[in-house]
């Protein structure tokens, strides 16, 4: 059996092709692009599965921001929520989790006993402890969102609530010297410092990091001080699109 | 009659043979309409803002509704309600104490209502007269717990309603009896109700009673009320008299002795999963530790505090545990 699965995230859209619960094909397009150029609009949208190189599907499941974003023709909608929960399951086998997903503009904390979500959180309009507030303070840097993120030792305090201030807090630390590894540091930190509220309901012993900040190293180090492990997934970003896949071959 | 409040249940039947009308302050407190103002009066007069409601709420129906007499659970409750009953006392109300003894021997169990009989001047035969005529209300209301898990007809909210309202019979024997019978036939002359999920509700009684609508909007319904059927004692039918009723009851002893009840009910109503309630600052929310390692189900452990509607996070988290119920229930299939 094929199953499909699509997670239209605020910064790219992640898919996956499952053919009897083996990944067989995956892959990224950034969400403009994907409406723009594999999607048409006849009262629903409808995803031009050909041109993404996709064929013989036998069920497809679509999940991501809000409900009506997510309707596809073709795909049966699920929550994010479930998706990746479903995609944790997928890929660490595990049954009682904290799951913690930082994407582009969102962050979600679900807790999972026995199996069942029984706990989550989101976080507020701001985007400030989100992926995109990594890669603007990258480009303030001027270096690679993959090397800012290696950085975790020294970090000097960034205040702002506003993702936006913090861009000019961060060019006031420059002036001041402060080496650009620290700086590197810093960006990190205040992002975990942002997480940690939102966590702070969520003990457990085990947390599975997923989405795009999954890959950074630094924030990784710092969350390794609050739980007992820290479970690496392989696909981080494509997480709630395997859930997608899982819940598509399980339940449907 | 006089009137006489409860903080919880007591051996009611003492209280009836003695002539007495009981009054279980927390139904007073919950379905007044202007339920806050009752917080209010407590809040002023000192209670802290971290405290029960459910305790807050008692002192202030006392305050307001001209209480001149309580039993006051002093064991086997929470040790606020011990501390509200010393308030109480200040303020000039009597206390008669009680206690469900924490060793849970029959014979411990014997001797605090032996304690509690001679207080109130009774005989054992004259409260087992009353006992006979209360077993009778027993009955119906466990009628109704049967039309709800068995014939999948009473909701859950009304089999809620009616044994939690057996903590006091409404103050009216007789026409609380009529009222169950009323109800039982109008109950039985319905279609069944057909939803996928069975729920167990576990813990106090609710502060949010709007619960039972919500879980039926997604497709799922209570068909056990924990601590509400406890309130109504269910097997008072094997109970051969005052003092084994009274023991064979969860509410206000070990977690463990809880428990095998609990295992009993999820099995005979083949629950899907369970919702345990338990209000803002209670102790009660640490068993929930226990609850989630021994019993073999899905649990979700929600928390009330003043409100008496579910609000939009608690209603966001129920979603999310249905919907996931609900997938595995197609799942088995």
């Amino acid at each position: 059996m094929r199953v499909l699965g699509i997670d239209l995230g605020s910064r790219e859209v992640k898919i996956v092709l499952m053919e009897n619960n083996k990944i067989i094909q995956k892959k990224k397009v950034s969400t403009m692009s994907f409406y723009r150029n594999y999607c048409s609009f006849d009262g629903k949208i409808i995803v031009d599965l050909e041109k993404l190189d996709i064929r013989k599907i036998d069920k497809a499941v679509s999940t991501g921001y809000g409900k009506n974003n997510t309707d596809l023709s073709m795909f049966t909608p699920i929550n994010e929520i479930k998706a990746h929960v479903y995609g944790g399951f997928y890929q660490t086998g595990l049954k009682d989790f904290i799951l913690l997903d930082v994407g582009g503009q969102d962050v979600k904390v679900v807790k999972v006993e026995k199996g069942i979500t029984t706990d989550l959180e989101l976080n507020e309009k701001c985007a400030a402890s989100c992926g995109r507030y990594l890669e603007n303070m990258a480009n303030v840097l001027e270096i690679p969102l993959e090397d800012m993120s290696t950085h975790y030792e020294n970090p000097v305090e960034l205040n702002s609530t506003c993702a936006v201030f913090s861009e000019s807090e961060l060019i006031g630390k420059i002036a001041e010297g402060v080496s650009i590894e620290a700086l590197c540091s810093s960006v990190n930190y205040s992002l975990y410092k942002r997480l940690l509220p939102l966590l702070s309901k969520f003990k457990g012993k085990k947390l599975i990091l997923t989405g795009g900040v999954a890959n950074n190293n630094a924030i990784k180090r710092y969350l390794k001080e609050d739980y007992e492990e820290i479970v690496s997934i392989e696909e981080p970003q494509f997480n709630g699109a395997i859930g997608c896949c899982y819940y598509g071959s399980r339940f449907l | 009659m006089k009137k006489i409040g409860l903080t919880t249940t007591v051996p009611l039947e003492v209280l009836i043979a003695a002539g007495y009308t009981p009054v279980d302050l927390n139904n007073i407190f919950i379905t007044s309409r202007d339920y806050t103002k009752y917080i209010d009066i407590a809040e002023k007069d000192g209670f802290p803002r971290s405290l029960c409601t459910w305790i807050k709420g008692i002192y202030g129906v006392c305050m307001q509704n001209d209480i001149k007499e309580i039993v006051g659970v002093v064991e086997g409750e929470c040790s606020n309600t011990k501390a509200l009953i010393e308030v109480l006392e200040l303020r000039g109300i009597k206390v008669y104490p009680f206690s469900f003894p924490h060793s849970h021997k029959l014979e411990d169990v014997e001797h605090e209502i032996n304690k509690f009989m001679n207080v109130f001047n009774v005989t054992l035969k004259e409260v087992e007269v009353v006992r006979k005529r209360l077993n009778k209300i027993r009955a119906l209301s466990k009628e109704i717990d049967e039309l709800t898990y068995i014939n999948n007809k009473a909701t859950g909210f009304e089999n809620h309603l009616y044994q939690v309202s057996s903590s006091d019979f409404n103050g009216d024997i007789d026409a609380f009896e009529v009222d169950l019978k009323k109800v039982i036939c109008d109950i039985k002359n319905r279609n069944p109700i057909n939803k996928k999920l069975r729920l167990g509700y576990i813990g106090v009684p609710p502060m949010t009673c709007d619960i039972y609508e919500f879980v039926e909007e997604l497709n799922a319904s209570f068909v056990y009320n924990e601590v509400q059927r406890e309130f109504a004692f269910p097997r008072y039918d094997k109970a051969r008299d005052i003092y084994k009723q009274y023991y064979d009851y969860t509410y206000p002893y070990d977690t463990e002795f809880r428990i095998k009840e609990l295992q009993k009910q999820i099995d005979a109503r083949k629950l899907d999963g369970i919702i345990h309630y338990t209000q803002a600052f209670c102790y009660r929310a640490v068993a929930d530790i226990v609850l989630k390692e021994k019993l073999d189900i899905p649990i979700l452990n929600i928390e009330g505090d003043k409100l008496n509607t579910l609000d939009a996070r608690t209603k966001l988290r129920l979603e999310a545990f249905v919907d996931m119920l609900l997938d595995l229930k197609v799942a088995k299939k």
